[in-house]
């Protein structure tokens, strides 16, 4: 399984979305929109559950909101960062 | 017209607004340093003071005292103005802009379109720096985005006329002297100094690790006595203040742990990295809680992540910075 889909997974997982299935988040679509729905309280545990699982700290969230507009940006962040 | 002014993404607004202004003058300060020297730094559980009629939690010290404390200490003179009439500030930034003076503003960041919808909230305590004007719009150096921003006119004037607690009033502020040199390691040590008493020894039981300590004990009540709606809600709040609004993370102490480190090096003093360590360890376990609350608040929570659960993380965050404020306290006399 790849990065992206990982992060998919481990969004409705660990948020516990009930009507959508990993596969049907876009890979470029806004996380924080209506489809999905999340919002900043989710932004929480998405960062906790990214250091838990991929060992990327995400301390500010400022600095992680960039990350967080989408699956893609949110994996190019974590590799970067495990690049580094 | 637009000044030349560089721009620096920050995560807390008033801190950087701090450091972007001071280095607009020659001074060059990181925004941590300008938040350790401004000690900024804080904890309060004011249930008394509502905002969104919910009880205020406040993790960093007085709106304001971080600029003040900070101009004060290095010498700077700053401009402070109020408004009643909202024609009348926006004319007063006007001149100011003419002059080549860039001017923090206070606003609600509400009314600030370039917000995204999804972090928008009241907050009548948003710092940003109006560096420029082109036509009805403004130029404006908001520290906690990347790049420069524009705003109307029309919703400059609402942000800065912003009903509700704490509302900004118009209030603008500019240096108008800025001296040579500046007493940089004194500031950095009465910028310690200021937290560890207010941390250690406020009186009453609401502010600093008292104040931790006495949220703890609360936090474990709500559910039975506000209501697991209303419960939520207060948690949600606690985790906004903590977490999202320009705190970078764990309620200022990752940023407060930064600027321990970079006093280290300043100070020539290594006892301050080990606290600085240990300040970023606070952190995530403040974080650890928000991760909780969080799931409590979208109705995720698991057997582990109870109301008393919180309170026991709660506690330890006490006892842990309340180590870390005795140890410090004597590297600074």
């Amino acid at each position: 399984m790849d990065l992206k889909d990982r992060l998919k997974r481990m969004i409705v997982e660990e948020l516990n979305i009930e009507d959508i299935a990993p596969d049907q988040i876009e890979d470029d679509e806004p996380l924080f929109g209506k489809k999905l729905g999340l919002d900043s309280i989710d932004a929480v545990e998405i960062v906790f559950q990214v250091e838990k699982t991929f060992g990327v700290a995400i301390r500010d969230m400022q600095e992680g909101r960039p990350a967080l507009q989408s699956i893609n940006s949110l994996a190019a962040y974590i590799e970067q960062r495990l690049t580094q | 017209m637009k000044i030349d002014f560089e721009h620096r993404q920050s995560a807390h607004c008033e801190s950087g607004v701090t450091a972007n202004l001071l280095h607009h003058y020659g001074i060059d300060i990181s925004e941590a340093m300008a938040f350790g020297i401004g000690a900024g730094l804080f904890f309060g559980y004011l249930p008394f003071i509502k905002i969104n009629k919910l009880p205020l939690t406040t993790f960093r010290c007085e709106v304001g005292g971080i600029f003040k404390r900070l101009t004060r200490w290095f010498g700077l003179q700053v401009r402070w103005q109020k408004f009643r009439n909202p024609e009348k500030a926006m004319d007063a930034l006007d001149r100011k802009i003419e002059e080549g003076i860039p001017v923090g503003c206070r606003t609600g960041g509400y009314w600030l379109p370039y917000f995204p919808p999804a972090f928008r909230f009241h907050f009548n305590m948003h710092n940003l720096v109006v560096i420029g004007r082109e036509n009805d719009h403004y130029i404006i150096s908001d520290p906690v985005f990347p790049d420069l921003e524009r705003c109307h006119r029309k919703d400059l004037m609402k942000a800065r006329f912003a009903k509700g607690a704490m509302a900004p009033r118009g209030t603008m502020y500019y240096l108008t002297h800025v001296p040579e040199t500046v007493p940089f390691d004194q500031s950095v040590k009465n910028g310690i100094r200021i937290v560890c008493r207010r941390m250690l020894h406020t009186p009453g039981p609401l502010i600093g690790v008292k104040g931790i300590r006495y949220l703890a004990r609360q936090v474990k009540k709500w559910p039975e006595k506000l209501g697991q709606r209303k419960a939520s809600l207060y948690v949600t709040q606690l985790i906004r203040m903590q977490e999202e609004l320009g705190t970078g993370g764990g309620g200022f102490r990752f940023m407060y742990a930064a600027f321990l480190q970079e006093a280290a090096q300043r100070l020539q003093a290594p006892g301050l990295q080990d606290l600085s360590d240990k300040m970023t360890a606070a952190g995530d376990l403040w974080r650890e809680f928000a991760v909780i609350g969080a799931r409590n608040c979208k109705g995720r929570a698991g057997e582990n992540d109870s109301y008393a659960a919180m309170t026991r993380i709660l506690m330890e965050c006490a006892d842990r910075e309340e180590e870390i404020y005795r140890k410090l306290l004597p590297t600074v006399r």
